[in-house]
């Protein structure tokens, strides 16, 4: 068929707010690129002028960033921005009116090569990596000479001794049901809230997008805090022990798994939803029909990789007394017994592996 | 809510006015749509593609709300219907899809089965269970579109043309007095085609049912239809008896661009 019947597009002109929301848009990523880059230029000059400070001694990164001109960085950077937007026509458009309103017809087939935006990017990149170096102190001829310091303790680790292999066996078992409870857990509250969390079922109404967004926020926040964080908080609720980490790990479940759950029904295949509304379902027999059979193969493969993620994530709960293996662990890592540490680390690098394997050829089988 | 009586005409079966329909992204689907269809007949909508019959099916049974106008199912006002009633209304009328859309990991009986969902209480169908007397129906269903034997193999086993019988045998199942078929053979096999519009001239012929069903290729039109309408760039330009509908009509409506489609039709009308 031809396009003759390809449907009108109705113009729709952008308003006077929309345009000047737009130009406000540019002009703010513009000026914070252009501050930023100024910022780390000064700090990068600092660095390399062999400035000393009031002890005598060389100024370290964290000192530099301490007395950094900022404000005025970040005027500078607004006005050069101003400029950029402004005179765009004639030196060419700055990245922020490029990611707002597109690249201008003008500088369409350009290389990057050939745009003062491309050499500005090139440059950004280049600041950051330096300014980078500099902060994190990158040191690598220590890295490369010093191997020796560290080496009593890969010889340790590399003749795991059999003192601990009873003991850690025993609670590799209970790292890997405190695995197993925390996603179990998960899996009901992580599947009803997926629902709530996924952007084609909640178009209906008001109330669907207000659920949406807040059941989107709290979730994000969950998963944003770390999983050590949260048994921080449960052994002071429940007390030291495993129940403490599976409490902790399914917290952190119920937000990963709702956030990969709710994405999997956003993917689905419109075509059985309508199909089954159209048959006058209501609009649960809908979900029933329509939704959960495209989502129930994906759901398992997450949930069991998931339960692999959980199992890798125990030892560290367990060094702050969330049970499971890194309980047994910590001790002995602060005392230097690296022997019993490698045997430890050897059980736990053959559960993963396993658990791992297995969820792989599961997930195989299922999707 | 209480729906509107429709303004005329008893033994109407769809009655459209003034059905517009406009998407977020601007583009004018539908553009002041009105039309009547008696009880019986086997409406054809022909229209290239783009020009709103798929839009024109879903605001008949409300998958797609419609910007501007209102529609009548059998008098009553579907535009105007919420939530059950609404729902009742749409067990009314079956559809069946280019894409099939089937729940293709469900298997042929429990998608034929869920032509029944409308009827079925909540809480059983949301466990999948279904009366005895609901599962013979469905195999009664299987068994008139050929598919008799295959009721407990995926869904996504079958053929194409298959999977478009169990469609027809869902519709079956739902009792509908009407069926909407949006491009029902656009995605099979052009040696099948006749195999699934047979069917569906049989829900129209022996079931009595009423059909309205999209196509863009002028032989089927004729071989099937009791009328055609026709759109364009979302307005109606055309309505009548199918033997109407020639070549050089749709040279005229479609133009010159249409020509090599508009020939190969025409040449065997």
């Amino acid at each position: 068929m031809t396009d003759a019947g390809a449907p009108r597009r109705v113009l729709r002109p952008e308003t006077p707010w929309q345009k000047g929301w737009r130009r406000l848009q540019a002009l703010g990523i513009d000026g914070l690129l252009l501050a930023l880059a100024l910022v780390m230029g000064e700090f990068l000059f600092h660095a390399f002028s062999g400035e000393r400070g009031p002890t005598g001694l060389l100024l370290t990164p964290e000192e530099i960033l301490g007395r950094l001109a900022y404000l005025p960085a970040l005027a500078l950077g607004f006005a050069g921005a101003l400029v950029w937007n402004l005179f765009y026509r004639s030196i060419g458009a700055p990245i922020g009116r490029v990611l707002t309103r597109g690249v201008p017809e003008e500088e369409a087939d350009l290389p990057w090569t050939r745009t003062l935006r491309g050499w500005f990017g090139a440059l950004f990149v280049e600041l950051t990596f330096f300014t980078g170096w500099i902060i994190t102190e990158v040191q690598l001829v220590t890295f490369l000479t010093n191997f020796n310091k560290a080496s009593d303790m890969v010889r340790g680790l590399a003749s795991p001794s059999g003192e601990v292999l009873r003991e850690g066996l025993v609670l590799l078992v209970q790292t890997v049901f405190l695995a197993f409870m925390a996603t179990a857990f998960a899996i009901p509250v992580a599947f009803a809230l997926s629902f709530a969390a996924a952007r084609n079922l909640t178009r209906g109404s008001a109330t669907a997008r207000i659920l949406y967004s807040v059941v989107r926020a709290v979730m994000n926040f969950t998963r944003a805090v770390e999983p050590l964080v949260w048994a921080l908080i449960f052994i002071s609720w429940v007390g030291i022990g495993p129940f403490a980490g599976v409490l902790a790990l399914w917290i952190h479940s119920v937000a990963s798994l709702a956030k990969l759950y709710s994405e999997q029904i956003e993917s689905i295949d419109r075509g059985p939803v309508e199909a089954i509304t159209a048959t006058g379902a209501s609009y649960l027999q809908v979900l029933r029909y329509g939704v959960v059979p495209q989502v129930v193969p994906p759901f398992l493969s997450f949930t069991i990789y998931r339960w692999d993620i959980n199992v890798r994530m125990s030892t560290i709960i367990g060094f702050v007394g969330g049970g499971g293996i890194g309980y047994i662990l910590k001790p002995r890592v602060d005392l230097g017994e690296w022997g019993e540490v490698g045997t430890l680390v050897l059980l736990i690098a053959v559960a993963v592996w396993v658990m791992d394997l297995v969820s792989a050829r599961i997930r195989e089988r299922i999707v | 809510m209480s729906a509107t009586p429709a303004p005329s005409g008893a033994r109407e079966a769809v009655r459209v006015e003034g059905l517009s329909k406009v998407f977020p992204d601007g583009v004018r689907a539908l553009d002041g749509v009105s039309l009547a269809v008696e009880e019986g007949e086997f409406l054809a909508v022909l229209g290239l593609s783009g020009s709103g019959k798929s839009t024109l099916l879903r605001c008949i049974n409300r998958l797609i709300d419609p910007t501007e106008g209102r529609v009548w199912i059998f008098g009553r006002e579907i535009t105007a219907a919420q939530g059950r009633e609404l729902r009742a209304i749409r067990a009314a009328i079956g559809m069946i899809f280019q894409q099939f859309n089937l729940v293709r990991r469900h298997s042929v009986l429990q998608n034929v089965l869920s032509g029944a969902l409308g009827r079925s209480g909540l809480l059983s169908s949301l466990l999948l269970h279904f009366s005895d007397e609901e599962r013979r129906r469905a195999r009664a269903c299987l068994e008139r579109v050929g598919l008799e034997g295959r009721e407990e193999s995926r869904a996504d086993a079958l053929s194409g043309g298959q999977q478009q019988r169990v469609a027809v045998a869902r519709a079956l199942m739902q009792q509908a007095r009407l069926v909407l078929a949006d491009e029902p053979v656009a995605s099979l096999d052009p040696a099948l085609r006749h195999s699934v519009m047979r069917h569906i001239e049989a829900l129209n012929r022996e079931e009595g049912m009423t059909v309205l069903c999209s196509l863009h290729d002028l032989d089927l039109v004729q071989r099937y239809a009791t009328r055609v309408v026709a759109l364009k760039e979302g307005q109606l330009v055309f309505e009548g008896r199918p033997e109407a509908f020639d070549g050089d009509t749709f040279r005229r409506i479609y133009g010159h661009d249409a020509e090599p489609a508009a020939a190969l039709a025409g040449g065997r009308a």
